[in-house]
């Protein structure tokens, strides 16, 4: 007689991306300066920090390094006095760089594969916000063939292109409930492909003060043909039907950076990075399901991010022609306005903390090793879409070595 | 050489040891004052007064499953970081636990539901239905049926097998409810009763037939709960009231519309044109989408089949719907007009007694219009709602779970307590057949 109507039960979203999925640990020296360095041809990481630094690197090298990343988030509901965690897993950001050139020629080539973006959240399956969430698993990996000249002896630019290969993972509980009683589940799983470039601009002005302007485009990665996987009672299966599928869209956005580089004596050298993420781009997300139902419809969600910004100090202090050591300092300010904060990216301002330390036995060999802390501020919020109403408060570790061969 | 391997060894301590730094570390911490106290209130003995709500029924019957989860036993589980005490429920045992027996939901067929009766497990002890006694300690007092004017008639723990239940032979027929719920040395209540003052001959289609389904009187309302609040605070004790819901926020007034029948009339005969109901008033008349028709007219195979004379039911003037299906639009404004003055008689002592207020009535006319908790969206739509269980008037246990939040917060408001809230996403909606 009544028709049952299960839309509401898929109104609510699925994802979002935020601050807390951009990974800034792309090289080892620059980890330990917060970040800092796109002014300083540092090592072969300028393929990510800055492409127009890279023809002003003394050799060709070849490296590969990795910052086992620990995302340890808290979650209170309001008025609750039970903490939440998300469970210990290590997300494994990694970089490799190559870089080579015919020594004192004006160019050089560089390839860079890396992981600006990614999240691994994972709050167990009966946790208090499982119907928002329950656990994000998303992998960005850019390949970066890049180019990069020298135009005078103080000026180079450089630009790549940017080839994404991302990989999604996401899973949340159904508020529809077995026989036992046990909650539905959806993994919604998908692969995906973007292209963008990156380019930069590198000075080094007469006093030795070096600059740097660096735009990383935004990559728009598509999702085309995701499995959506609904565990429901058999009942609902017509509704939820099996092996169904997803496209959508996943706007990584661009980054602007300005960096400054000041030798305050032969060994010590500071470095200052203002970074402005354009996560505006980010206004909407939207699921359409290869199959409708009257559950299932295509989903369309507000987040009206704004654009995020970072500011990082870092300094590189060479204590010996051995052992380099530094530290960082850093800022952030999130692109998720208030009621929007989410258990994917419980997102807010944070500090950025690092120290770091290089060693190089030989002339030909380099190990780096850095420490890279985050205080993400804790926030209390109401999500305008699911109502999840607690608060967040995250801590960041990822410590990080590399090997590099350089001649 | 020496100074290289003590460099290596140096560096790799350094990672070992950040290593065990960092996973041993520092988990964020989140500081919150819930949990920490009972404000101005004392929570060691928490008694709970009601009705079929209090006691957890759910389903169209009274079993364990909904008993343990009704609202006062989750804010009395909660209360016990405050110095909440045990709470003690008049629950059926295990080889009894679906009780009186309930409704579940066996089927979808295209979309709709089928309803079954359980009946195993049945706690009856004899033909006439009466239900095993329940003997000892008991905190929660919720009785099914249970009324503000029967509270004061004895004879009806004779007639109400919940009440009789808990009742020694000698108090039975003659010991009311509100005897029942005195000397029980509490030191907290909360009391929410009212609902079936109203709802009964609401959910009768406006027309009483006994004492089970009369509109209670407003004056005789607002009298007999003062002399409900009165016996509950003798003692002083602080306690929380809830407001009655407008009857037509639940499913059972919302499943069967007007509209969807005459589609199914439709359905089968197009030249259907209108849905005829019986009023308390007048002629038959035709029915509109501000008559309500009770979510069992869907179950009780009585539309479209033809009388004597061969007019099909509901469908033409000469064989209506009987009153009794529909609540119709002046019934509808006559019931409201009553919990409006019920619900200022309760708030207007509660205020003067200085007790806390759950304001139940607002709250389910938001989850009406569709809410989203902690993940979750509720609303009043039958069976995938999730806040009303398969009877359309009583809860889920995550109906449950919101409106003993509601009760927690304004316990909290008013005695600067902080009992910590219920965690909604543990409780369960409807269940679906596998």
């Amino acid at each position: 007689m009544k028709k049952i109507l299960l839309s509401v039960l898929l109104s609510v979203p699925l994802w979002v991306l935020g601050q807390g999925f951009q990974v800034n640990l792309q090289g080892q020296k620059q980890i330990g300066m917060a970040g800092a360095g796109s002014a300083l041809p540092l090592d072969e990481a300028s393929v990510f920090y800055n492409p127009g630094a890279v023809t002003f690197l003394e050799k060709n090298s070849i490296s590969a390094g990795v910052n086992p990343l620990l995302f340890k988030s808290a979650f209170k509901q309001s008025g609750s006095n039970i903490t939440e965690d998300v469970k210990n897993k290590i997300a494994p950001p990694f970089e490799f760089y190559a870089v080579w050139g015919p020594k004192s020629n004006k160019w050089k080539l560089g390839l860079g594969v890396y992981t600006p973006f990614g999240g691994l959240v994972d709050w167990g399956d009966n946790w208090s916000g499982k119907y928002a969430l329950t656990s994000l698993n998303l992998k960005a990996i850019y390949f970066q063939p890049t180019l990069s000249i020298k135009i005078t002896d103080r000026i180079g630019i450089g630009a790549g292109f940017v080839y994404n290969h991302g990989d999604v993972n996401l899973q949340r509980a159904l508020p529809v409930n077995f026989p036992d009683g046990r909650s539905g589940h959806v993994t919604l799983d998908g692969t995906g492909t973007g292209y963008g470039w990156n380019a930069g601009l590198y000075i080094k002005t007469l006093s030795n003060i070096s600059f740097a302007i660096v735009h990383k485009s935004k990559v728009i990665t598509k999702l085309d043909g995701g499995s959506a996987e609904f565990d429901v009672p058999n009942s609902l299966r017509t509704s939820f039907p099996a092996g169904n599928t997803f496209n959508a869209e996943l706007p990584l956005p661009s980054t602007t950076t300005l960096g400054v580089g000041i030798p305050l004596s032969k060994s010590t050298t500071l470095a200052f990075d203002a970074s402005w993420v354009q996560w505006h781009i980010y206004q909407d997300l939207s699921f359409d399901y290869a199959t409708n139902t009257s559950a299932l419809a295509d989903t369309k969600s507000a987040r009206n991010y704004r654009d995020g910004s970072s500011f990082k100090l870092g300094v590189n202090h060479q204590a010996s022609d051995k052992l380099a050591l530094r530290a960082g300092i850093g800022y952030a300010f999130s692109p998720v306005q208030d009621g929007y904060v989410t258990p994917e990216a419980p997102d807010a301002d944070r500090y950025i903390l690092s120290a770091g330390v290089g060693y190089a036995p030989t002339s030909h060999f380099e190990v780096n090793a850095s420490f890279f802390f985050e205080d993400v501020k804790s926030r209390k919020q109401k999500n305008l879409e699911t109502g999840l109403d607690g608060t967040f408060k995250t801590l960041v570790y990822a410590p990080g070595l590399s090997l590099t061969y350089k001649w | 050489m020496v100074r290289e391997i003590t460099m290596k060894k140096y560096i790799l301590n350094s990672i070992v040891a950040a290593t065990i730094l960092f996973a041993a570390s520092c988990k964020p911490e989140i500081e919150t004052p819930a949990g920490t106290t009972a404000g101005n209130a004392n929570f060691s003995k928490y008694i709970a007064v009601g009705n079929s709500l209090t006691s957890g029924f759910a389903d169209g019957g009274l079993y364990l499953e909904g008993q343990q989860v009704a609202y006062p036993n989750l804010i009395a589980a909660k209360m016990a970081t405050v110095g909440g005490g045990a709470f003690t429920s008049p629950f059926f045992t295990e080889a009894q636990s679906n009780g009186s027996g309930y409704l579940k939901l066996s089927a979808l067929v295209n979309g709709s539901p089928t309803l079954t009766n359980v009946t195993d497990k049945l706690a009856y002890r004899d033909a006439a239905m009466h239900l095993a006694k329940y003997t000892g300690e008991l905190q929660n007092l919720g009785i099914p049926g249970m009324r503000v004017d029967l509270a004061f008639a004895a004879p009806y723990g004779a007639a109400n097998p919940y009440m009789e239940r808990l009742l020694t032979d000698s108090q039975v027929g003659t010991v009311s409810y509100f005897q029942f719920i005195q000397g029980r040395n509490h030191t907290f209540f909360s009391l929410w009763l009212g609902n079936n003052d109203a709802l009964g001959w609401a959910t009768n289609g406006g027309v009483t037939t006994d004492a089970t389904n009369v509109l209670t009187d407003k004056s005789t309302f607002a009298l007999l709960y003062s002399n409900l609040v009165n016996a509950l605070t003798a003692g002083g004790q602080k306690g929380v009231v809830g407001t009655i819901p407008d009857v037509t926020a639940i499913p059972y007034f919302n499943t069967v519309t007007v509209a969807a029948l005459l589609n199914a009339a439709k359905a089968i005969n197009p030249a259907a044109a209108a849905i005829y109901i019986q009023t308390s008033t007048g002629a038959p008349r035709i029915a509109t989408a501000e008559d309500l028709i009770r979510l069992p007219f869907q179950s009780s195979g009585l539309f479209g089949v033809p009388n004597a004379l061969g007019y099909p039911y509901g469908l033409d003037p000469r064989n209506p719907i009987a009153n009794n299906w529909v609540l119709d639009k002046d019934e509808i404004v006559k019931v409201k007009d009553f919990v409006n003055s019920y619900n200022s008689s309760i708030k207007s002592l509660a205020t003067s007694k200085g007790l806390a207020i759950a304001d139940t009535y607002t709250y389910l006319n938001q989850v009406k219009a569709g809410i989203a908790i902690q993940g979750v969206n509720i609303n009043s739509a039958f069976i995938t709602g999730g806040a009303f269980s398969l009877d359309g008037v009583h809860l889920t246990p995550r109906g449950n779970a919101v409106i003993g939040n509601v009760f927690i917060d304004a316990i909290n408001s008013t005695y600067v307590s902080t009992i910590p809230t219920i965690d909604i996403s543990q409780y369960r909606g409807v269940k679906f057949p596998n």
